[in-house]
C-alpha cells in the first residue's frame, strides 16, 4: 500500500477527527442538545444537594462527576440509531476507514462535549462559588478518561441493531439512573453499608467521582492512580462490545 | 483466478439473514462478472435479492458464503483499498439535512482523504454540474428531492471513483430530475466510471445498461444485453391494435375472449385504449386482425407490431407471466378514441 502503515495510521486519524467534526456539527452544536447538555447535571446537582449542608468545593465535585457522566452519554446512544434510520450510517460505514476509527470518533465527540461542558461547570464553580482544586492536573485527567469512558459505554446502547432511537432509550437510561445511586455520587462511599460499597466498586462512576473529590478537595477514599487506571480500563473495554456488535450485525445482517 | 477486465466478480455469493440454518436466504448462490466500463444493471422485483447483493458488494454486509473480487482485490480480505475505488448512492438519499451542500461535499471529501488542493476545486466542479452551485450555502433540509439526491450522486463522485454503485437512482423525482441524472450516468460512464445500476425500473435499464442480470427469488434468472434478452423471447412479441366498434357492436363473450380467438394469439391484453395481442408471429397476425375488423365493421384506428420489451423479458423471468390481468377485463370494450400515445416509449 503507497505509504504503508504510516499513512494508513494518519488517514484513520485524520478520519476519525472528520467523523467527530461532523457529529459535533449535526448532532451535538444544536440548541436542544446544548441546552439539554448544560442543564442537566445542574439540575440533577441541585435536586440531590438542597438541604444539604456541602461546601463549594464539594459541590464542584460532585458537579463535575455528574457532568462527564451525563453529558458524554447524552447524545451517544441515540446517534447511531438515528443515522441507521437516515441511511448516513452506511455512508461512515462504506467509506474507506476501520471500523475501530469510526466508534473511535464517536466515542470521542461524546467525550470531547463533555469536556467541553465541564469546562463551563467548573467554571461556574470556580467563578461563582469561589471553589479551588486541589490536584489540577488530575482533574484534567480525570474530566478526560471519565469523559471518554463514558461516552463509550453509551456507545454499546448505540451499537444495538436498530434504527429507532427509542429502542435504546430504556435500557441505556436504566443502567445510567442504576449507576447514579450506586456509585457514591449523592451518598459517599464511606456512609454506604459494605455490601452497597461492593456494588458501588463495580461502577465506573464511583472511580470518577472519588477521583474528583481527590482533585477537588484534595481527599479520595481511593488511591487517584487506581480511579485513573480503572477509568482509562473501562474506557478500553467499552470499545469491545461495539465492536463486536456491529460485526454481529454485518454478519447475520440485523 | 481474478480477471483484470472485471470490476467485479462474483462467485457462489450466497447471504443468509440470521443464522445460517435458522435463517432466511435472501441470495443463492449467485454468480457473474462486471466489465470495467460497463453500465450493468441489476433488476428483480422487491424482495428479490438486488440490495442484499450491492450491499455485500459494497461491505455493508459479510456474505454468509461465495467470494467478492472487485478489481482484482478479495473483498473479504482487502476491503480498505477497494472502498476508496468506490462510491455508494444508496436508495434514499443520505444526505446530513443539518449541513450545507458544501459542507456535506467538504464532510465525504476529507472522509474519502481527496487531497486538501483538490477539494474545494471538485467540490465547486460538482456543484455546478449538478446546478447546485447557487445553493451551495443553503442547509440541505430546505432542498427539494431531486437536489438531494443530486448532492448524494456529487457527494458519492467526489473521489472520482472508478466504480459506482446506484440504488434506484431516479423514482420519486420529478421527469427533469431523473433524465439530468440519467444523462448524468451516461456521461460518468463515457469517462470511464463502471457504474453497477440496481433498479426495477425496466425502461431505465433498457436506456442505461449494455447489460443486464435478472434475479429473482435470489437466483439470477439471466444475464445478457437487454437487446439479446428481447430476442430470446420471441413468444412475447406482439401487435397492438386499436379498434373503434359501431355502436352498440358488443362480441359474444367479450372483446378479451374474440381477440384471443384470433389464430396465433396467445393472449390478448387492454393496454389503455388499445389492446395488445401477444403472439409468436406477429407478420401472421397481421391479416388475420384487419380481416377480423372488416367482418365486423371495427375501423382500425392503429395497428402496429411490438418486439418484447424488456419489461416482458422481464416479467416472463420473474415468473409473473404477460396477460396475467387478462380475465379481470376480457368483457371491457375498446375506447373509442383519444388514450392513444398515453403508453409511449415501450418499444
Amino acid at each position: 500500500m503507497k505509504g504503508g502503515w504510516r499513512q494508513r495510521l494518519q488517514d484513520e486519524l485524520a478520519q476519525a477527527w472528520v467523523v467527530i467534526v461532523k457529529d459535533m456539527k449535526v448532532h451535538y452544536l444544536r440548541p436542544g442538545m446544548i441546552m439539554f447538555g448544560f442543564m442537566m447535571p445542574f439540575f440533577m446537582f441541585f435536586s440531590f444537594s438542597v438541604r444539604r449542608e456541602m461546601g463549594a468545593a464539594q459541590g464542584v465535585a460532585r458537579l463535575l462527576a455528574l457532568t462527564t457522566f451525563f453529558t458524554a452519554a447524552a447524545a451517544g446512544p441515540f446517534i447511531i440509531p438515528l443515522e441507521r434510520r437516515l441511511g448516513t450510517y452506511d455512508r461512515l460505514l462504506a467509506a474507506p476507514m476501520s471500523l475501530l476509527t469510526l466508534l473511535l470518533g464517536k466515542a470521542s465527540v461524546g467525550a470531547l462535549f463533555a469536556i467541553g461542558v465541564s469546562i463551563f461547570s467548573l467554571l461556574v464553580g470556580v467563578l461563582a462559588f469561589g471553589a479551588t482544586i486541589a490536584q489540577p492536573w488530575l482533574l484534567v485527567a480525570g474530566v478526560i478518561l471519565g469523559s471518554f469512558s463514558f461516552s463509550a459505554l453509551g456507545l454499546i446502547f448505540g451499537s444495538i441493531p436498530t434504527r429507532n432511537p427509542g429502542d435504546v432509550q430504556m435500557p441505556s437510561t436504566l443502567l445510567r439512573w442504576g449507576l447514579l445511586f450506586i456509585s457514591g455520587t449523592f451518598i459517599p462511599l464511606t456512609e454506604m453499608a459494605p455490601a452497597a460499597r461492593t456494588v458501588a466498586y463495580l461502577s465506573p462512576l464511583t472511580y470518577a467521582q472519588d477521583l474528583m473529590n481527590y482533585a477537588v478537595l484534595g481527599v479520595g477514599l481511593l488511591n487517584p492512580w487506581l480511579d485513573l487506571l480503572v477509568l482509562l480500563v473501562s474506557g478500553v473495554l467499552f470499545m469491545v462490545p461495539p465492536v463486536w456488535m456491529h460485526q454481529r450485525a454485518r454478519r447475520l445482517g440485523y | 483466478m481474478s480477471n483484470l477486465n472485471y470490476a467485479i466478480e462474483v462467485n457462489n455469493l450466497t447471504k443468509v439473514y440470521g443464522r445460517p440454518g435458522s435463517g432466511v436466504l435472501a441470495v443463492d448462490h449467485i454468480n457473474f462478472a462486471v466489465r470495467q466500463g460497463e453500465v450493468f444493471g441489476f433488476l428483480g422485483p422487491n424482495g428479490a435479492g438486488k440490495t442484499t447483493t450491492q450491499r455485500m458488494l459494497t461491505t455493508l454486509l459479510e456474505p454468509t458464503e461465495g467470494r467478492i473480487v472487485i478489481f482484482g482485490h478479495d473483498l473479504a480480505r482487502e476491503a480498505y483499498p477497494v472502498k476508496r475505488q468506490m462510491g455508494l448512492v444508496p436508495e434514499e438519499s443520505n444526505v446530513y439535512t443539518e449541513l450545507t451542500a458544501w459542507d456535506n461535499l467538504m464532510f465525504t471529501a476529507q472522509l474519502y482523504r481527496v487531497p486538501r488542493a483538490e477539494r474545494a476545486e471538485r467540490a465547486q466542479q460538482l456543484l455546478e454540474i449538478f446546478g447546485l452551485w447557487e445553493k451551495r450555502d443553503v442547509k440541505v433540509e430546505n432542498f427539494s428531492k431531486g437536489m438531494r439526491r443530486r448532492l448524494s450522486i456529487a457527494m458519492a463522485i467526489i473521489h472520482r471513483p472508478p466504480l459506482l454503485f446506484l440504488d434506484e437512482p431516479t423514482p420519486g423525482l420529478d421527469v427533469q430530475s431523473a433524465r439530468a441524472i440519467r444523462d448524468l450516468i451516461r456521461q460518468l460512464n463515457a469517462e470511464g466510471t463502471t457504474i453497477f445500476l440496481t433498479t426495477h425500473q425496466i425502461e431505465e435499464a433498457n436506456q442505461l445498461c449494455d447489460r443486464v442480470a435478472i434475479i429473482n427469488h435470489g437466483r439470477i434468472a439471466a444475464i445478457d444485453t437487454p437487446e439479446r434478452l428481447k430476442a430470446t423471447f420471441r413468444r412475447v412479441q406482439s401487435v397492438e391494435v386499436a379498434l373503434e366498434p359501431p355502436e352498440g357492436f358488443e362480441p359474444s363473450g367479450g372483446w378479451g375472449e374474440a381477440l384471443t380467438a384470433l389464430p396465433g394469439v396467445t393472449t390478448a391484453v387492454k393496454w389503455g385504449d388499445k389492446w395488445r395481442l401477444y403472439t409468436e408471429d406477429p407478420s401472421a397476425l397481421l391479416p388475420q386482425v384487419t380481416d377480423y375488423a372488416r367482418a365486423n365493421e371495427l375501423k382500425v384506428i392503429s395497428l402496429s407490431t411490438l418486439g418484447p420489451s424488456l419489461e416482458d423479458v422481464f416479467l416472463e423471468l420473474t415468473g409473473q407471466q404477460v396477460g396475467t390481468v387478462r380475465h379481470e377485463i376480457q368483457n371491457d370494450r375498446p375506447r373509442r378514441r383519444g388514450m392513444k400515445g398515453q403508453m409511449g416509449g415501450r418499444r
